[in-house]
Order: C-alpha cells, then structure tokens, then sequence
C-alpha cells in the first residue's frame, strides 16, 4: 500500500540529496576528525565546512557559534541547565505552558533544584500575552526559554519582539528559543532579523536529514556551561566524536531549504490550505486549534468535536495515510495534549485532534486521499458517539448536559 | 579535528627537526641576550639566545646578528621558534628595535596558524621580549629611559587567576589589552589561560570578570555577541515616591504631554508597564507602522519621561 505520509512535525524523509552527501564520509572519509593525519584532516576539513554553511544559513552567523549536538533534545538539556549551571547567582526561569517535554521537563527538573519556574499561559488561539510576560520579568531572572513555532498546533510566537524586550530590560538575561519546528520552514537570520536570541536548538530529522543529530547556536559571549563532558570536541562545549556524516548531511539539508523555501513553502501552504477549507467544507462540527494566530504553513491541527482521536488515526492507518493525535512525545499517557489543554480547547474537541503536517515531498494526490476517506472515518465514529445525533448530522441537542452529568 | 597548517609552517617544522643547514636549533654559548617562557608543565617552553654585534661606544646601537631557540613543544611552537629567528636574523634589528616584532609577525610569516595556536606565536614574542631585557641588563641599558615599558616578572606577581597554567591577573590584564583579546576563546588560544580546568571562566574574578574589567562590558559587543545595553533593574527609580504615585506621574506626563502630539499624527501610546523605572511602552495607530516609531520612543517619550519624572528612566518599545 502507498504511504500518505503527512506526519512531518514528528520526522521527515530523508531527502535523497542528504543520503547522497552522507554516503562517502561511511566508507571513504570514515576517520577520526580530531585525528593528526592527513586523510582525517580531509575529514576535518568537511566538517569546517558544514559549520561554515549551516552558519551561513542562519544569517552568516560565526562558525564558531554552531555547536553540533545529537539531537534537538540533546540542544535544549544543553541550553537550558548550561545557563543555569552558569549562572548560579540568579534562580528565576521563564518558559511557556506549551512548550516541548524537552524544554518543560528540563525546567520541572531545574524547579526540584530550587530555581523558580515561570510558566506563560496561552489564549484559546495559542498565543502568548506579553503583558504577562514583561510582568513575569525579575531581576532574579536568568533565562527566557521560549519556542519559536509550537510542534502540536504550528502557531509561531514572537520570539523577536520577546528577545529584544528580555534583552532590553537586562541584557544579562539569557534568552534560549526551541527552534526545532521553524528552521528549515521559516527564515531565520541570527545576525539581522534575531540579534536578541543567545541560544537556539534545533534537530536533522526535521528537516530532512537523519536521526541523531542536532544544532545549538550559541552566540559569542553567552554564559553557557558545557553539558556532555570529555574530550575537547567542539571546543571543549560539547565532548564527544563529531558525528561526520550526519553533520554533512544535516548541512546538506539545511542548505537545500533554504535553496527551495520560498518555492516549497508556497506550495505547501496551498496544500495545507486546501486540506483544511475542504475538511471544513466535508464534515460538520469542526474546530481549527491555532486558527487565530501566525501558523506554520505546514501544520494543521483540527479538532472533530465527540469523538476521539485514536479512532481517526487507526483507521486512517488502514488507508495508509500516517497522522497524529497530539505530540508524539506524549502518547503513552492518558492525559490529551497540554498544549491543546493550555489553549482550553473544549473538552468536546481535545480528545478528537489530529495533527496533519505536511513536507515538500507532499502533493495533492495525499491531500485527494485523506479528503477521500477522512469524511468516512469520522461518520464511523460518530455513528458510535453517544453525544451525535446522525440523521441531523449534529451533536444531540442534550449533548452538553449528558457531558456534564457524567463529569459531575 | 586536525590542525590546519600552512606548507610554510610544515616547512619550517621539518627543516627544523632534520637540521637542514641555515635552522637556528641550538643555544648560542655565552649570548648576549637570553630569555625564557613557558614550562614543560604548560605543554611548551622556549629558550631564546641571541648574538649581537657590538657598538663600541652605544650599546643601544648593537645588532643582533645571530639567533637561537630550543624549544619544547608541538609542530607549530618549534615553526614560531624558526620563523622568530629568521625574521630577526634578516632584519638588521637592533635589540630595542626587535621588540616591535610582535606576535602577530611571526603568525603572518608562517601564513597564519590555527586559532587554537596562537599561543605559539605569543610565546615567541615573549621569549624574545625577556632575551631583550636580559642583554639591557648586561649592556646597562635603561629601557624605561627609551620609554619602553618593562612589564617586569614582580609587577605582575598578582592574584593567579588560571592556576592550570599558572598565570596572573596583571599579565593577563596586560595581554588581554595588548592583543586584543573579546573572548575568553580567544584568550585561551592566544595565552592558554582558562585553558584547562575551565573553572576560572565564569567564577567571580575570572576571566570574564577581567575582559569585563579592561573592556568595560563591551567585550561582547564585539562582532555578533549579544547587544549589551545598561541594567537596570529591581526598585522603583524613585525613593521618594512610591510605586503607585511613579506610575501615575508617568500616566500623567503621557496624558498630558506625549499623548495629544502623537493623536495629532493620527496615533498613540500605550503604556503597557512599569517596572522599576523602565517603562513598556506599545505605540497604536499610525505610529505603529511608522518607520521612525523608535525614534519617537527614544527621542519624545523617554525625552519627556526623563525631563519630567526622573532621569532615570528608559523607554522600552514593546
């Protein structure tokens, strides 16, 4: 059966192209960067020069302030307790309610410690509130962590305005932004259009390059202790044995968005576009969660109220097409999404999102496809519902109270 | 990853240890400057003798005729050595004039050296800058006379601050100045400090205490570090207010002084929060598209604010 593969928040393909670039540094320039002879420092140099272009992706930013990781994960525990451990003279953390378990995780684990977690809440569209957030601003206050595009709904904060108000208030506040979701899909220029950002994280594999390895970008002069400990790797930030073929092919990868963005993030906007208006259009009873704010034009996450999401996705599994119900991330909890909780998306909707995102290799035979079957996949489930009623092809009138009994 | 090496500084290295005729390895018996630096302990240690023709009657006009080194170290520290004496060797230097020879003349001989070995080069230049103050103390030359700065060993006895490499605040002072030194990075490749144990870089007094201190807080500007901008922070600007009546004195002057100039212009302001004495401000209408809505931040309202409430307050644009 074909693959519908529209689940690119969670990973991508790994673009031909990046396997290609990958390929000799397996079997041909397989040594040892750090070692002294002549065929390694062939390899050394490769890896100066995958720096030097993911730098140059990033606003002709310093080399020297790409930092090779192994994952997003790996980028943002290095961040966030980086700063923390340098800095021991100031306890106060801000953060967001939404933000990815690598971030919040990290922060509850910091809270343990005796540092003081801030923790922005967001509207019903997602967004955050920056009265909020200049009250939440101390002097105690060490980093900002903040998300640049949210995973599950795609809404983008306004990390620009937010670093350059931290920055403006103390410039001696950190300010970390989780960039996992928007490089690669969105412009990012560290040196003109991002100058207040200190740190940033991001990931390969969401970008069309492999598993296991990640970026953090760290400006010149941040207090940032090193996480990952050992050998004088990355300057000392980061030990352990570069991993060269995937850092030329997340190089690789990076380079190849950034040569085809604006062409392949028009076409997928259309395609995200259409999905949504068309769903709208076929099935009664819908909600976009994120709708009112700036998205990713890649992302959709739509809410079918009373029914439940599981139920979509396996028989859409059945159909080949792939899709998720809330972060990947926190499936195996019984708990909905916090991020849709956050955004106090109605109890009717939260248990029914999906989370369609799309990737350049996308076209609109997938979209034809999920608009062929979805209408049928939820009609299954709502025959089920107890709270639909068919032949009108709405929720029973007595829904809400029946809801309200059972929760009381 | 492997160091980068100009052919001129692989050149020079394997002339070197194969002794071709025309190296300088060697120490010159009975010279008439001879200075050391580094130690075995620190990874490389260089000693350099030299020879000088003799003035008869102003020893400031000797020159230095011939040089040597022996030197403990790594593939570019034995090419700093070589490439020191050749330059001194080929330029008719007299010794006070040999003390122009900088660190940077020996890396631009080499055609350059990797970041990470600059210090080669640094401690070329201060082996040959003791040789120099050895032969003025032999030849009874007063270098403070010539207005050359000693930099003697005791004046720069002070508080070690890297004790992996066993160096002082003021010659770390000294050489963060001399060279130019933004970055502790920077200060690790060209002197090794913070180099080792890496617990002298952000402990108070370290090295980011000392750029700090020499560069005034704007050693960070430099190139894309982050914006550095005045704290402020924590109480109220005012002690004799507090702040409930700060904040309606700010309300007050934008009502009645800020407010109807920018209505005039079809726009307006919003004052979003006061903290301590930054004021958040939003601008509304026209002025939010407008081009210069800084500069009617910073030049009109935190013109008037300071004028009218306190000195001490800054406008932040939100």
């Amino acid at each position: 059966m074909k693959i519908t593969y529209l689940d690119n928040n969670a990973t991508t393909q790994v673009a031909p192209e990046v396997v290609d670039a990958m390929a000799p540094y397996f079997t041909e320039y397989y040594f040892n960067p750090s070692s002294m002879y002549e065929p390694a420092r062939q390899t050394g140099q490769a890896l100066t020069a995958a720096r030097k272009k993911i730098a140059d992706c990033l606003g002709h930013v310093d080399p020297k302030e790409i930092l090779f990781t192994g994952c997003a994960t790996e980028s943002n525990n290095t961040a966030i307790l980086g700063a923390a451990h340098a800095n021991p003279n100031r306890r106060h953390i801000i953060t967001t309610t939404v933000e990815h378990p690598a971030v919040l995780e990290v922060c509850r684990e910091l809270e343990r410690n005796g540092c003081k977690v801030t923790y922005l809440s967001v509207d019903r569209d997602g967004k955050l509130d920056t009265r909020e957030f200049i009250r939440a601003l101390t002097p105690d206050t060490l980093l900002v962590t903040i998300m640049h595009a949210n995973n599950e709904t795609g809404v983008i904060f306004p990390i620009d305005q937010l670093s350059r108000i931290t920055k403006q208030t103390d410039p001696d506040i950190i300010f970390h932004s989780d960039a996992t979701q928007t490089v690669g899909k969105l412009p990012i220029d560290l040196a003109q259009g991002l100058p207040y950002v200190d740190l940033l994280s991001f990931s390969g594999h969401k970008l069309h390059a492999p598993k296991g390895v990640g970026v953090l970008f760290i400006r010149r002069g941040t207090r940032c202790r090193p996480y990952m400990l050992g050998g004088h790797q990355e300057d000392g930030r980061r030990a352990g044995t570069e991993n060269v073929p995937y850092i030329i092919g997340i190089a690789r990868a990076l380079e190849l968005s950034m040569e085809n963005r604006v062409r392949d993030e028009a076409e997928i906007e259309r395609l995200r576009d259409r999905l949504e208006r068309s769903l709208i259009e076929k099935i009664a009873s819908v909600q976009v969660n994120g709708k009112g704010a700036p998205r990713l034009p890649n992302t959709l996450n739509i809410s079918f109220h009373y029914i439940e999401g599981e139920g979509m996705l396996f028989q859409l599994s059945g159909f080949g097409i792939c899709a998720s119900s809330g972060s990947a991330c926190t499936s195996g909890s019984l708990e909905p999404s916090h991020v849709l909780r956050a955004m106090k998306v109605p109890f009717t909707a939260i248990h029914g999102s999906v989370r369609f995102s799309l990737s350049r290799y996308n076209t609109d035979a997938d979209v034809d496809k999920v608009l062929e079957v979805f209408p049928q996949v939820v009609a299954n489930l709502r025959k089920l519902s107890p709270y639909w009623d068919n032949e009108k092809n709405a929720p029973r009138a007595d829904a809400l109270t029946l809801l309200q009994q059972t929760h009381s | 990853m492997g160091w980068e090496y100009s052919e001129k500084t692989k050149q020079l290295f394997m002339d070197a240890v194969h002794g071709k005729p025309g190296t300088h390895l060697g120490e010159i018996e009975n010279p008439d400057g001879m200075g050391e630096h580094g130690s075995i302990a620190c990874g490389d240690a260089m000693r350099f003798t030299f020879r000088v023709e003799r003035h008869p009657s102003d020893p400031t006009k000797d020159v230095i005729t011939e040089a040597k080194y022996l030197t403990f170290g790594c593939t570019s520290a034995i090419a700093s050595s070589e490439a020191l004496c050749e330059i001194i060797e080929k330029g008719n230097y007299t010794p006070v004039t040999a003390l122009q020879i900088q660190n940077k003349d020996i890396v631009d001989y080499l055609d350059g050296l990797p970041e990470q070995k600059i210090h080669c080069s640094v401690m070329g230049a201060e082996a040959l800058s003791a040789a120099v103050f050895n032969w003025a103390q032999r030849r009874g030359v007063d270098l403070k006379k010539l207005g050359i700065d000693m930099h003697d060993e005791e004046t720069e006895e002070g508080r070690m601050v890297c004790k992996c490499f066993s160096l002082s605040e003021p010659y770390i002072k000294r050489k963060i100045r001399e060279l130019n030194l933004r970055t502790i990075p920077q200060i690790t490749n060209a002197i090794k400090a913070g180099g080792g144990c890496t617990s002298c870089h952000h402990v108070p007094g370290g090295l980011q205490d000392l750029l700090d201190q020499v560069w005034g807080g704007q050693a960070a500007a430099a190139g894309s570090g982050p914006i550095q901008l005045p704290v402020l922070q924590g109480e109220p600007a005012s002690p004799e207010f507090s702040p409930y009546q700060f904040a309606k004195k700010v309300e007050r002057v934008v009502n009645e002084y800020i407010r109807p100039a920018l209505r005039a212009d079809g726009g307006d302001v919003e004052i979003m929060d006061i903290k301590g004495s930054l004021v958040y401000c939003s601008l509304r209408g026209a002025c939010s598209n407008c081009a210069g809505a800084s500069q009617t931040l910073k030049l009109m309202i935190e013109r008037n604010l300071k004028d009218q409430v306190d000195e001490r307050i800054r406008v932040i644009e939100v």
